[in-house]
């Protein structure tokens, strides 16, 4: 699995952070990706309204109400018990083309890598690895960052050389 | 709030160290430079039997003294660990809270610079008597507290040794302690329009400080010297007073 | 009658933070006498105005034995009218003076009590409410010092 690019949406469905890996895909200007960003965050946002109908198995209503559970798991065990929330919303797109596979965390951040496309199904797998080594690059060189200010664009340049490093 | 969960420090008053002429010790024990001696001298039958028994006496009604717990120099304590998460959290708070008051950015070194400063003179005394307890020993000389610094001072704070302690070769009075990966500065992306901004200042202010307070009146200031081994590596500018350099001569 | 002791802490602009005034725990008889003490300084009224001065001239001494030795104790440095002068200097410049009236010399039992108080200093600059410099008021302190002058003077 190739991956092409990585976006990184805030909670109100602005992008913050954008890097492309490998060629493969066609440039977009900047104001495409930002109409994409906001298009995938508001189908994420369609997706777990509908989702709520489908999984009937858990009564949860939405996304929000998903993370306020996790974050009440993590104050009253100290730990997530599954790190993965993403259970609602729109996980992935798989195309001919290319897949698109989408990770949000407990703050409402989304992580957006778009890959060569793949019939594999250990993709989704690999693809939640590299979400969590993102988040991890994303909570100590963004977070502990004292020049970030949040939901702003990221510019920090050890973030960019460590996400570089990864995909190397 | 009620009145106990307020944090009273260990002093007979309420007031911060302004304590008056008209401020008595309700137990007999603590000294008032407004008074004197008279303060505090065993004056009455009972203090002398409280001393002379050899019960634990304490003072404070809440906790424990510091005065009783941690043997600061015994083998026995080691040093304690913390997350680098949570110190690197508490450090990028700080450089945000400076941020906000300072002017420009050196404003925000010098006042980086001066909240190291604080630690720092109250850190070598503690570093010293832990390390050199059994020498009983003092540093007099400048290699010799350069060497300290470089060594035990930095492991104790750091968990590791400086990487290099050299002299310049242009000046004298200068010297340099180099680390290639200042914990600190590890998450920290400067940008670009800050010119060189090093918040390691903060370092160097506990260097300067421990140097100041122990006899060596001296300048010290981070920069920033990146190779491609090592992007953060940082350089502390150790530049002496003149006066030291004077008395180091003549005292050899 | 037991000797008394004055001992003081000298800050690093020669600024006093902290005097106490006792005679020595030792010897105290069995069955006390009336309006004995134990522990309560027995210098003169005329003495006691002089002990400060007495110690803050010994600075010069001491500021002196700064660079040219690197021991943390330094013994007798200096006597005064049959007061012998003991002093201790910390890494950070903070001095610590004992002026007693002993006909012989307590340097060992004096040095030992110095090595203690150090390690107390260290303790009181854990306070993060103590400035370097600052008097230091705190009653556990206080008690802490008595405590060991009982044990080693």
């Amino acid at each position: 699995m190739k991956v092409y690019s990585i976006l990184i949406l805030n909670k109100a469905g602005g992008l913050i952070y954008q890097n492309e890996i490998s060629s493969g895909l066609n440039k977009l200007s900047a104001n495409d990706y930002l109409v994409l960003a906001g298009t995938l965050h508001g189908v994420h946002a369609i997706g777990s309204k509908l989702s709520q109908s489908i999984s009937t198995t858990n009564n949860l209503k939405n996304t929000e109400e998903l993370n306020s559970i996790q974050n009440s798991n993590i104050l009253s065990f100290g730990k997530a018990l599954n790190p993965n929330n993403n259970k609602s919303g729109l996980q992935s797109i798989e195309t001919d083309f290319f897949n698109l596979y989408n990770f949000q965390t407990v703050s409402g951040l989304k992580f957006i890598i778009i890959t060569s496309p793949n019939d594999n199904f250990e993709n989704f797998e690999t693809s939640n690895e590299i979400f969590r080594k993102l988040y991890i690059l994303y909570s100590d060189y963004v977070m502990k960052d004292p020049f970030y200010s949040l939901d702003m664009p990221i510019k920090s340049i050890l973030f960019d050389k460590n996400v570089k490093e990864l995909f190397r | 709030m009620s009145d106990d969960s307020i944090i009273i420090p260990s002093t007979t008053t309420n007031s911060l160290s302004k304590l008056t002429i008209n401020d008595y010790s309700k137990t007999g024990f603590g000294y008032n430079p407004s008074i004197g001696t008279q303060s505090n001298s065993i004056n009455n039958i009972e203090t002398s039997n409280l001393l002379i028994s050899k019960k634990q006496i304490i003072l404070s009604t809440s906790t424990i003294p510091i005065y009783e717990k941690l043997h600061l120099i015994s083998k026995k304590s080691p040093i304690e660990e913390i997350t680098l998460s949570s110190l690197l959290y508490l450090f990028s708070e700080i450089i945000q809270w400076q941020f906000k008051n300072s002017k420009n950015i050196n404003d925000l070194e010098a006042r980086l610079n001066g909240l190291g400063y604080k630690l720092g003179i109250k850190l070598i005394e503690m570093i010293k008597l832990k390390d050199g307890y059994k020498l009983l020993k003092r540093d007099t000389k400048i290699l010799e507290i350069l060497q300290f610094i470089h060594g035990p001072f930095w492991k104790f704070i750091f968990g590791k040794q400086a990487d290099e302690l050299e002299m310049s070769q242009n000046n004298n009075d200068e010297y340099m302690i180099i680390d290639n990966l200042p914990i600190l500065n590890k998450y920290i992306s400067i940008p670009k329009d800050y010119g060189d901004l090093n918040c390691c200042a903060f370092v160097a202010g506990i260097i300067e400080g421990s140097l100041d307070v122990s006899g060596f009146n001296c300048n010290v200031t981070a920069h920033t010297s990146t190779t491609d081994q090592h992007p953060l590596r940082t350089v502390y500018l150790i530049k002496f007073h003149s006066n030291v350099l004077y008395r180091e001569n003549i005292r050899n | 009658m037991s000797n008394s002791y004055y001992f003081t802490i000298i800050g690093t602009k020669d600024n006093p933070l902290y005097e106490l005034e006792f005679s020595s725990f030792k010897n105290i008889p069995t069955t006390l006498p009336s309006n004995y003490i134990p522990g309560k300084s027995q210098f003169s009224q005329s003495t006691k105005e002089l002990l400060p001065f007495i110690a803050n001239s010994s600075l010069d001494i001491i500021e002196d034995l700064q660079f040219s030795t690197n021991l943390l104790n330094l013994g007798k440095i200096d006597q005064f009218y049959g007061l012998n002068i003991n002093g201790y200097i910390t890494q950070g410049s903070i001095k610590f003076i004992i002026c007693y009236d002993s006909t012989k010399d307590e340097s060992n039992s004096i040095k030992q009590f110095f090595q203690e108080i150090n390690e107390l200093y260290s303790k009181v600059l854990l306070n993060p409410f103590y400035n370097v410099n600052d008097a230091i008021i705190s009653p556990d302190f206080d008690l802490k010092v008595k405590q060991l002058a009982r044990k080693y003077l």
